[in-house]
């Protein structure tokens, strides 16, 4: 595994019982790509990057995050990554400065350190002056934006982001949006992001796999899988691979 | 009648009665715990009948007359007598008397006795005669005075013989071996009280305790918190010591408040009786030293620490904090149990084998120490403590290995005999 890819899965799977989550999952991420899991609802996208994260044990196969295995080598994994499951939310009874604080200590190597992170997530959020509110008076939109902000922060080599911009509105999801897009170029953060919502992994990722049913069906560039499948769009594209149009 | 009610209620009822956790809750629980307690009750009492007729008595006859031979006579009768001649209550309690004839309770029959009936039988009402009654206190619960009270009948019969109140009785309780002038039923009363509020004052705090440990690992679940936690650079055992750490402060506030309420609720009764009663628990030696305050201190402390981690065990297995607080619900009968037993009843007077299942739960031994420490009885309280001690650590061995895996995440709890297996699709 070169040093320039940060993400490679190698027969993958993963077994809930008697449901397989994911079959023979094979992903090479490039580092500082925008890298898109798209699907539809219980496709296997969480489990996928629970997996990576290291919050879930394969039931067989590999993956490493830049040549560290998640399962040998998980608490050095966890030092250079950092995971924001879809619908999280923020404690309710600290405030989003509190939050940013207590997240970022876990990272932090002294108090410049994480005065700076703090300040950064407080750029990234445009929050403002509600970081001193607390958590639980904040809107759907604005905990999201705060979160994302926390995943973004300590400069993680690879950003885990499932579904990062669910459940909001249009203002709110292309703000999250130029956020991630705006961290990746200055920061050359990777990110590895799920999404169901193919238009916006088309306008954001600048590599996507499409999985159905815990197998990969079609990976590329959103332009090549357009072209490939003479689709207008991703939405499309996984129709034809799937076999509904 | 509202419109759309009877809609409203048709789909209330069949969410809530489909609900497997509620059900259980609601309507099972109570169904066998009831029922349970029930049975309990009524063994001990009939238990406690039982012991207090086989009963040994030891008679301190200082008399010598026929009367006192009468007396001794008809006692034997009702239940197994050893007499002692010319032995004062004080001389019988310094020879361990009590313990050589395996007895709880002793009458002395003062001299005088038989001239003092021939006197009242020859026609001077006012004289009458006496007999002593002497108790031992065990802190026993509700049945305490059931031994003395058998006294109250054999003297009534006894004086059906001869003439109506010609025989009156003096009753005394013996406080860790010395002689108090008590009413053993006064005692048993005042005592009574005690019984009832520390068993439940002890329910509540375990039962607020464990809802607030399983609401605060449910909410990291159903706030994705706790997925976050898991990926960041920090030793995962440190994520439950954190949470323990943070319940056992609550908890231990909330031991020290207990605490000082329970002195307080003590130290209530020396005031709280009519003029005339002369009722003091700390003059009788029935408070807690400071020893025995430190060691029902640590107690509660261990045992709050057993319930939360058990607590948060549970949770695991919840997906939010409403399915958390259910599944705590279930281990409430362990707490309600030893606590109504327990007001009423002697754990040493239960048969065997429910004195071992009583000794095995953990939350009963808040509730046996409180009593013990009041009897100086300091070893019981140890002993629950380390018992106590060892179930806490066996639980929190449990607890560290579901934080070190993947189970924390994908643990749940499944009713599949309630409702039909459903596999849920994997996001």
């Amino acid at each position: 595994m070169s040093l320039d890819v940060a993400v490679e899965t190698v027969g993958l799977t993963k077994d809930f019982g008697s449901i397989h989550a994911l079959k023979d999952f094979n992903l090479r991420i490039e580092k500082g790509q925008i890298f898109g899991l798209i699907g539809p609802n219980g496709a296997g996208k969480t489990t996928a990057l629970r997996v990576v994260s290291t919050l879930l044990l394969p039931t067989s196969g590999q993956a490493k995050v830049f040549n560290l295995d998640v399962v040998r080598d998980a608490g050095e994994v966890r030092k250079i990554i950092t995971y924001l499951p879809d619908e999280a939310g923020a404690y309710r009874n600290l405030s989003g400065k509190e939050y940013l604080e207590f997240m970022g200590r876990f990272s932090a190597r002294n108090r410049n350190e994480l005065d700076e992170m703090v300040r950064q997530a407080a750029d990234i959020c445009g929050l403002g002056e509600r970081l001193k509110d607390k958590a639980k008076t904040y809107s759907k939109g604005m905990k999201r934006r705060l979160l994302v902000a926390r995943a973004l922060m300590t400069k993680p080599k690879l950003a885990i982001l499932d579904e990062p911009a669910s459940g909001l509105d249009v203002l709110h999801a292309y703000h999250v949006r130029e956020i991630i897009k705006r961290y990746v170029r200055e920061h050359e953060v990777t990110v590895l992001m799920s999404s169901h919502n193919m238009l916006e992994v088309e306008h954001i990722c600048d590599q996507v796999t499409l999985i159905n049913k815990g197998m990969i069906v079609a990976e590329g560039k959103p332009k090549e899988l357009k072209e490939r499948y003479e689709s207008a769009n991703l939405e499309e594209v996984f129709a034809k691979v799937v076999g509904f149009a | 009648m509202l419109k759309g009610f009877r809609n409203i209620l048709v789909k209330e009822l069949k969410e809530l009665m489909r609900d497997p956790k509620i059900f259980l809750g609601m309507i099972i629980v109570p169904l066998i715990m009831f029922p349970v307690l029930g049975s309990i009750m009524s063994f001990s009492m009939q238990t406690a009948q039982e012991q207090a007729q086989k009963a040994s008595v030891l008679v301190l006859n200082n008399d010598g007359g026929n009367f006192s031979a009468i007396l001794i006579s008809n006692l034997s009768a009702t239940v197994k007598v050893f007499v002692e001649n010319a032995t004062s209550p004080e001389e019988a309690l310094s020879h361990n008397l009590l313990s050589y004839y395996n007895s709880t309770q002793f009458i002395e029959i003062p001299s005088g006795f038989s001239a003092n009936m021939s006197e009242h039988l020859a026609g001077n009402k006012s004289v009458k005669a006496s007999v002593m009654i002497y108790s031992v206190f065990s802190g026993s619960g509700m049945f305490e005075d059931l031994g003395s009270s058998i006294f109250d009948y054999f003297i009534e019969g006894f004086n059906r013989q001869f003439q109506p109140n010609i025989v009156y009785s003096e009753k005394s309780s013996i406080i860790k071996g010395e002689i108090k002038n008590v009413d053993p039923r006064m005692l048993s009363t005042l005592m009574l009280s005690q019984a009832i509020a520390m068993p439940i004052t002890i329910m509540i705090l375990l039962t607020y305790s464990m809802q607030i440990a399983a609401t605060s690992v449910a909410m990291e679940k159903e706030e994705k918190t706790l997925e976050t936690l898991l990926t960041l650079p920090m030793d995962r055992f440190a994520v439950l010591m954190g949470k323990l750490a943070g319940s056992i402060f609550v908890a231990g506030i909330g031991a020290v408040t207990y605490m000082i309420g329970f002195n307080f609720y003590m130290g209530s009764f020396t005031s709280s009786f009519p003029a005339g009663m002369n009722l003091d628990l700390v003059s009788l030696g029935l408070v807690p030293s400071l020893f025995g305050y430190l060691l029902l201190g640590i107690s509660l402390f261990v045992t709050l620490l057993s319930a939360l981690a058990l607590a948060v065990i549970l949770s695991a297995f919840a997906e939010d904090v409403r399915g958390a607080q259910s599944l705590v619900g279930y281990i409430y009968p362990l707490l309600f149990i030893p606590s109504f037993v327990l007001m009423y009843v002697n754990i040493e007077s239960l048969p065997f084998v429910l004195k071992i299942a009583l000794y095995a739960i953990p939350f009963s031994h808040p509730i046996i120490a409180s009593r013990a420490v009041v009897m100086g009885d300091y070893w019981t309280v140890a002993f629950g403590i380390v018992y106590v001690t060892f179930f806490t650590l066996a639980i929190m061995y449990v607890a560290s290995r579901l934080f070190a895996t993947e189970k924390i995440l994908t643990l749940k709890l499944k009713f599949r005999g309630l409702r039909k297996s459903k596999k849920e699709p994997v996001e």
